[in-house]
């Protein structure tokens, strides 16, 4: 225990802070312009300094740490000259406009030098001129106004980790720039615009639009990116959102945010908007009212259920609706409808993932704490970039570099080349093999670990099958860092799971994971993943991940629910289409999805979507499905609605309705409307009622309340029972041994700067990433004789495309990636796939692609 | 007193091994690792060495704080940035004597538990870099470096590492940092180098003057070390004479000896029998001496009482035909051009001060200048992260303080009066 | 781009140090020599072959007033005029090369074959004035002797 004075105010710490954190403990506040609290002092502006006795000099508060007995003033004639006379120092080259600086209201500087600072400047000669660019299409730079502070630089480097602005030259001569002096060409964080203390750099979404004083509100809730799930402020003036800022020291990314959360809500404002119900009229998508498209939807699924049975309807989940949402669709869907056909796109990724794992090792092996990666001794990633999927995942990953683990990456993660201690690169599509040799090394150094039976004899069945150990660079390496590791990290992408035998890599990862006791973390691209499953939106499980073949469940529900639920397992994504295609499912209800894009074979689906009877889509835009669906509802979209999302650590929070500018009705309040025009009334007035409900029926759920939620910290299990792991039988491998001895294949990636097509609609997100690219190693590029920005032709089987090239180092075999972001050009159209026995995800292997030089240069 | 430190360098092959061997060369090595490390640190404590790169901190207590931190590897660097504008004492043993300086950090690695030794070279020496790097592979050849040293199981490793233009990079933690590979931006302290130094590890700085008197001392013990020169800060030391005196460059003398006598004695009086206006007695970083005040003993304890500082020992000799107002500007421009820009006092505030300074020097300075000029000084001083702004600080306050008519002169008379 | 020999001799000097960046002065100076100044691309190169960020190689090299920014001559002069230089008449000197060469500080002359930089003190004060003629070392300056000089840098 360290106590110490402060002001004459006692003061006792529990564990060893600086003066700084001491004192405002105490809640006394010492000015400082350098130190921020993401970052580590700096001790360069010297305002924060304190009087300590018996100490000669004035001292650094932000860096003296506190120590028993000290005796401290933070305010004396002495303290502020010098805090006078450094601000007289700041001012003498600064342009002093605060009357058109944006940052006016909310400056750091102009705060303090009202408090601390000279009246009147003695500085006579020429101020500094520093050079300008306005290049940049997000980030304004006035480096005359810059303090020089270098927070933005540190935040850069030391916490974001993209180190794309530096402080260039030395002294009084130095400005901070991005490399190329203009375009910043960085992660788009924004993150250095929160250190920011003064008008130096600021977001162009915003400048010259408001005041910071003339915000009406400003609503906390979560962002609507990715399965990270963000805290972040929503700043409102005349009902539209004009900024969102991070919340500082709140939610689990503490004051940071990525491109997608800063920049990306512009979508919301969208003037393509859906504004009202579009009905199809004689083939095309006429404007409607609400009671006409309720009615036609609610007669048809009547009709449907009444000749067809319950079984020929079916239904598609959003990730990127809330848990309430999700709750009414699959309730829709099982009781209303009669159907336990439900579930998402997800599907093809993390839900699979998920329940393989849950199934395998327990319910809540996912649920892992974020936060807690940087203190790994070994990460091991696999899969896909968490730095693009999701990125403020992908910070703790470089956190812990920077303290020493070793990352390891299997397969390639740009974000990562900077931080990775060994890239392991597989056999192109050699994954599960590479995982299950090294699941067998491990287990023979290892040993059983006796904990799941099941586990411990399929591992020992490998281990007796496999002959030799594998040969490939840095394996060794991987395998003796796993060993020696105390704490293990492990973060798994969805592209391993999508190939013919996905669950085999799943069953190394799982086995890995096992023996080491190692953290599994789930990449997510959606921001409800987790939610959907856990509020049933999957076809063999019931709210709380109860599965539907325990009659005990069952029939708790169907009491709840005041109607029978069907007995059948329900089909899975690809049964569903396979359904449509065969005329088995007459009636589809897509709830804030876009399969016909996010699918792979697009126009296979666009076509049997045509047998269809009813196809009905909610959504906020008219996305390529909508564009083909007999009826369309506009949806209220983020931060225009309240409910909660869980992210991938399986965290519950609350998302805040901020604005009401879109005349669309909440999802779940359109399904309770059909519902009840349907013969089965659901009686929710608002999202409190769902919740209450959920909390009332799923185990999961038990007690939770949206005041408990609100709090911040509502992690699994809650106040739930998770249920243990329940496979005892891995499924054989489906043999599918092939060489793969082409030139190139294609395979889809994941952007930074995108996410679905949500982005498309944000036009910041737009500018920084305006269109695709086809992303392959340097090596492939030289056997083409392309270089970077080169425009190909490319085509598969499927179809064909075309991009500019771009060069990334980290990619290793002769694999070409596209995103699936861009309208008209996603890679999904164009690849094959099949469809793994097990997770019922697909599998994109071994897709071939011819690249061509567009046209030739001259 | 017989030269150790520059002994030899009259030979034109000093540099070379075989020369070095010849006048007893790498026996205290020898000698030294027949001793114990804890040993040898206590030789170096008695004979009471203190640094000689500017701060005169205790040579012994640095090792013992460095020894006492359980972490390994240790690292010992040679301070070769010389950047101290005056100063080119180590130069000589850099390009003249290359193998006391290797000899040094050999002993004192083995003294340490640091079996990695990086020397770093200011870039303004590129001669010094070869003949360096020269004398190192002979060390490696005759296994007075390498990973068994004279068969004793004992292992060294020593290269070069090349600044780049940065006089700050002399500051110890700033040192660090460029090592590092950044810029060469001061540390925070604590944690003192010692302790969490180069790439996070135990790192001990010397300079290379300090570290080529550790044979010394081991050639003729602790005791009879402290025996030479002032009580307090004993030893042989290196002065660079600079300036108008009949014969400028380094002598080696004995700690303490006045610096009338480093002026007058040693280094031939004033040029052309000019008349003396004032010193600059350890580098420009050092406030100026009027010619009246240099009757003091030269070393780090009684310079400071006698208004100046001993730093790194380079007297620059000012005579009566040096505009003083011009050496305060042409110092400013320095400190201005050199200040890393880390902390706001010394980065603003050098500029300040400098363009002052350039105006007064131009005949346009006005009434409340020399008020100006003492207090924007006064506003950096004890301000800064690191003593190079309290150094530029102390320039501007010495030369007002000594020399103010001047100041007035220029501006009364709008002009310079001594040219 | 660096060719094999290059990225051998970065490799080199990488192991001797335990953390990759340290070896970024060493590769700036390298870089310096292969590209005569530290363009953009050269940068790049650095960056790449020490997988360092590019602005941090900027940033760091911008530290450092021996790297250079822009292009300089085929010869490079460093010339002193630190205190002890300048009392004994440095600014003369400098005066002499504008005069005589119309070489001005930081400056190149017209041909492409001498360029100009002000320095700090580089270590010869007792012999002042002095100057590095690209790693060549000359003192006791003055306007007759820097002419001679300057007759083998061609
Ligand atoms: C601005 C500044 C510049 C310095 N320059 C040098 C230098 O060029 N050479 C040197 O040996 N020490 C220099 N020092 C002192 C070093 O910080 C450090 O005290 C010294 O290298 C320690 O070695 P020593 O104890 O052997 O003197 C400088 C200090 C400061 C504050
Ligand atoms: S741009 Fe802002 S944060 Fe960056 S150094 Fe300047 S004032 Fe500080
Ligand atoms: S990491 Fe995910 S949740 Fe966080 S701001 Fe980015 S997109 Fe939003
Ligand atoms: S005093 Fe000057 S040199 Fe030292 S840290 Fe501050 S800015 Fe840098
Ligand atoms: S806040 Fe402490 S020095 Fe800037
Ligand atoms: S002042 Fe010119 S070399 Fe030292």
């Amino acid at each position: 225990m360290i106590s110490l004075t402060i002001n004459e105010k006692e003061v006792t710490l529990d564990k060893p802070v600086t003066v700084l954190e001491a004192a405002k403990q105490a809640g006394i506040k010492i000015p400082t312009l350098c130190h921020h609290d993401l970052l580590k002092p700096w001790s360069g502006c010297r305002l924060c300094v304190v009087e300590v006795e018996r100490m000669p000099r004035l001292q650094t508060a932000c860096t003296l740490m506190a120590a028993d007995g000290m005796v401290i003033k933070t305010e004396s004639e002495a303290i502020s000259n010098v805090r006078r006379g450094i601000l007289e120092f700041l001012l003498i080259n600064h342009p002093l406009d605060c009357p058109y600086c944006d940052k006016a209201g909310e400056c750091e500087l102009q705060d303090l030098v009202n408090k601390y600072g000279p009246t009147v400047g003695r500085y006579k000669e020429e101020k500094r001129k520093v050079p300008e660019s306005h290049k940049d299409q997000i980030i304004a730079r006035n480096t005359e106004r810059c303090v020089m502070c270098t927070r933005c630089v540190r935040m850069c480097n030391d916490v974001q980790g993209a180190s794309a602005i530096s402080i260039i030259g030395r002294g009084n001569h130095s400005r901070m720039e991005p490399f190329s002096s203009e375009s910043f060409d960085c992660e788009y964080c924004g993150n250095c615009l929160t250190v920011c203390p003064v008008g130096a750099i600021l977001s162009r979404l915003y400048i010259h639009s408001f005041r910071p004083w003339q915000v009406d509100k400003e609503v906390g809730t979560i962002c609507s990116y990715c399965g990270v799930g963000c805290s972040l402020v929503v700043q409102v003036r005349d009902d539209s959102i004009k900024r969102v800022i991070p919340k500082l020291g709140f939610g689990l990314n503490k004051g940071l945010l990525c491109s997608r959360g800063r920049f990306g809500y512009e979508y919301v404002n969208s003037p393509d908007r859906l504004k009202t119900p579009l009905v199809r009229k004689n083939g095309k998508l006429e404007e409607s009212t609400w009671s006409e498209a309720l009615s036609i939807i609610a007669d048809k699924l009547t009709e449907i259920k009444g000749t067809s049975g319950g079984s020929a309807i079916a239904g598609i989940a959003s990730p990127r609706c809330s848990n309430e949402d999700n709750y009414v669709l699959q309730k829709f869907m099982r009781v209303t409808c009669g159907s336990n056909n439900i579930d998402s796109l997800s599907r093809t990724g993390f839900a699979a993932a998920q329940k393989y794992f849950e199934d395998l090792l327990g319910q809540g092996i996912t649920a892992n704490i974020i936060d807690g990666i940087k203190n790994s001794e070994v990460v091991l990633v696999i899969g896909g970039d968490p730095t693009a999927v999701n990125p403020i995942l992908g910070l703790s990953i470089r956190e812990a570099a920077r303290r020493g683990a070793s990352i390891i990456v299997l397969g390639h993660a740009k974000g990562l080349e900077k931080f990775k201690t060994v890239q392991v690169v597989p056999p192109l599509f050699k994954e599960a093999e590479v995982l299950e040799a090294l699941l067998v090394e491990l287990f023979r150094a290892k040993g059983v670990r006796a904990e799941l039976p099941f586990i411990d004899k399929e591992m020992r069945e490998l281990s007796e099958k496999a002959a030799e150990k594998m040969d490939l660079p840095g394996f060794d390496e991987l395998m003796k860092a796993l060993l020696n590791s105390a704490s293990t990290s492990i973060v798994l992408g969805m592209d391993l799971i999508q190939r013919t035998n996905g669950h085999r890599s799943l069953f190394g990862v799982a086995g890995i994971t096992y023996l080491l006791e190692a953290r599994l973390y789930l990449l997510s691209e959606r921001p409800n993943e987790q939610g959907l499953i856990d509020a049933g939106c999957v076809p063999d499980m019931l709210p709380g991940g109860r599965p539907m073949n325990i009659p005990d469940f069952k029939s708790k529900f169907e009491a709840a629910w005041n109607g029978p639920i069907p007995d059948d397992d329900g089909l899975t994504l690809f049964e569903i289409i396979e359904g449509i295609k065969n005329r088995n499912i007459k009636a589809l209800y897509v709830m804030g999805e876009n399969p016909v894009f996010n699918l792979p074979g697009g126009p296979f689906l666009k076509d049997i979507f045509g047998n269809l009877d009813l196809l009905v889509v909610q959504d906020i835009f008219l996305t390529e499905t909508a564009e083909i669906a007999d009826v369309v509802l506009p949806a209220l979209g983020w931060a225009e609605k309240s409910g909660t999302y869980t992210n991938l650590e399986r965290r519950i929070q609350l998302q805040k309705q901020a604005v009401k500018t879109s005349r669309g009705m909440e999802d779940w309040r359109i399904l309770s409307e059909i519902s009840g025009r349907m013969g089965q009334k659901m009686g929710y007035l608002e999202t409190d009622d769902i919740m209450r409900e959920m909390a009332k029926v799923s185990p999961l759920y038990a007690d939770l309340t949206y005041d408990e939620i609100g709090k911040g910290d509502c992690l699994w299990p809650y106040h739930g029972k998770p249920l243990r792991g329940e496979m005892n039988e891995v499924p054989p491998v489906v043999d599918a041994e092939k060489d793969y001895k082409a030139d190139f294949y294609l395979a889809p990636e994941k952007l930074l700067f995108h996410s679905g097509t949500l982005s498309r609609k944000s036009p910041a997100l737009m500018k920084i990433c305006p269109e695709p690219t086809l992303k392959m190693s340097a090596a492939s590029a030289g056997k083409l004789g392309l270089k970077e920005g080169d425009r190909v032709q490319f085509s598969t089987t499927a179809g064909s495309s075309e991009a500019p090239v771009s060069i990334d180092e980290s990619i290793k075999d002769n694999r070409v990636f596209l995103s699936n972001n861009f309208q008209g050009s996603g890679v999904m159209d164009l690849l094959s796939f099949s469809i793994d026995e097990v997770t019922k995800a697909f599998g994109i292997e071994g897709c071939e692609v011819e690249i061509k030089k567009h046209g030739i240069k001259a | 007193m017989e030269n150790f430190l520059l002994r030899n360098i009259e030979n034109p092959n000093s540099a070379d091994i075989n020369e070095y061997l010849k006048v007893g060369g790498y026996k205290n090595l020898t000698k030294s690792l027949g001793m114990k490390p804890k040993d040898i640190i206590e030789e170096v404590k008695k004979s009471g060495l203190r640094g000689r790169g500017g701060a005169g901190f205790p040579a012994a207590m640095k090792w013992n704080f460095a020894t006492a931190d359980p972490k390994f590897p240790k690292y010992l660097l040679c301070n070769a940035d010389e950047g101290e504008p005056g100063t080119f004492k180590d130069r000589p043993i850099l390009e003249k004597n290359p193998h006391l300086l290797i000899e040094g950090m050999v002993i004192s690695g083995y003294a340490l538990g640091s079996e990695y030794g990086y020397i770093y070279l200011r870039g303004e020496y590129p001669q010094a870099k070869d003949i360096l790097n020269e004398a190192i592979k002979q060390a490696y050849e005759k296994k007075y470096l390498g990973d068994d040293i004279l068969g004793k199981g004992v292992k060294f490793h020593l290269s070069v590492y090349q600044g780049a233009g940065a006089y700050i990079c002399g500051e110890e933690t700033a040192l660090i940092e460029s090592i590092e590979g950044k810029k060469g931006q001061p540390r925070s302290k604590p944690p003192f180098p010692v302790n969490v130094g180069a790439w996070s590890m135990p790192t001990i700085v010397n300079n290379v003057e300090t570290l080529s008197n550790v044979p010394y001392i081991m050639e003729i013990g602790g005791d009879a070390y402290s025996n030479i020169g002032s009580k307090d800060c004993p030893g042989p030391k290196l002065f660079s004479v600079s300036g108008y005196v009949e014969k400028p460059g380094v002598y080696e003398l004995p700690m303490g000896i006045s610096l009338r006598d480093i002026i007058y004695k040693h280094a031939g009086g004033i040029k052309d029998s000019k008349k003396l206006k004032a010193v600059i007695p350890g580098g420009i970083s050092t406030p100026v001496l009027p010619a009246d005040g240099i009757d003091c003993a030269m070393d780090f304890v009684s310079m400071p009482k006698a208004g100046s500082m001993l730093g790194s020992g380079a007297v620059i000799v000012l005579d009566e035909s040096v505009c003083m107002v011009r050496v305060a500007y042409r110092a400013l421009k320095f400190f201005e051009h050199e200040s890393c820009g880390k902390c706001v006092p010394c980065r603003e505030g050098t500029d300040w001060l400098r363009k002052i300074l350039e105006r007064i020097e131009n005949g346009k300075g006005s009434e409340g200048d020399i008020y100006l000029l003492s207090d924007v000084a006064g506003l950096i001083s004890g301000r800064t992260f690191c003593p190079l702004g309290d150094g530029a600080a102390g320039v501007v306050t010495g030369m007002i303080k000594h020399f103010r008519n001047e100041f007035e002169e220029h501006i009364k008379n709008k002009k310079c009066v001594v040219s | 781009m660096f060719g094999e020999t290059v990225l051998k001799e970065i490799d080199e000097i990488r192991v001797k140090y335990p953390d990759r960046r340290s070896a970024l002065l060493p590769s700036l100076y390298i870089a310096q020599r292969e590209f005569g100044w530290l363009s953009q691309e050269a940068m790049q190169c650095v960056a790449k072959a020490l997988n360092l960020s590019e602005s941090i190689v900027r940033g760091t090299a911008s530290f450092y007033s021996m790297f250079k920014h822009k292009p300089v001559g085929r010869h490079l002069i460093q010339l002193c005029t630190n205190v002890s230089c300048m009392i004994l008449g440095a600014e003369r000197l400098v005066d002499f090369l504008g005069n005589k060469y119309g070489l001005q500080p930081d400056g190149t002359t017209e041909d492409g074959r001498l360029s100009l930089v002000v320095m700090e003190c580089i270590g010869a004060c007792g012999t002042a004035p002095a100057m590095l003629i690209n790693t060549d070392f000359y003192d006791n300056l003055s306007e007759k002797r820097i002419e001679e000089i300057l007759e083998k840098y061609k």
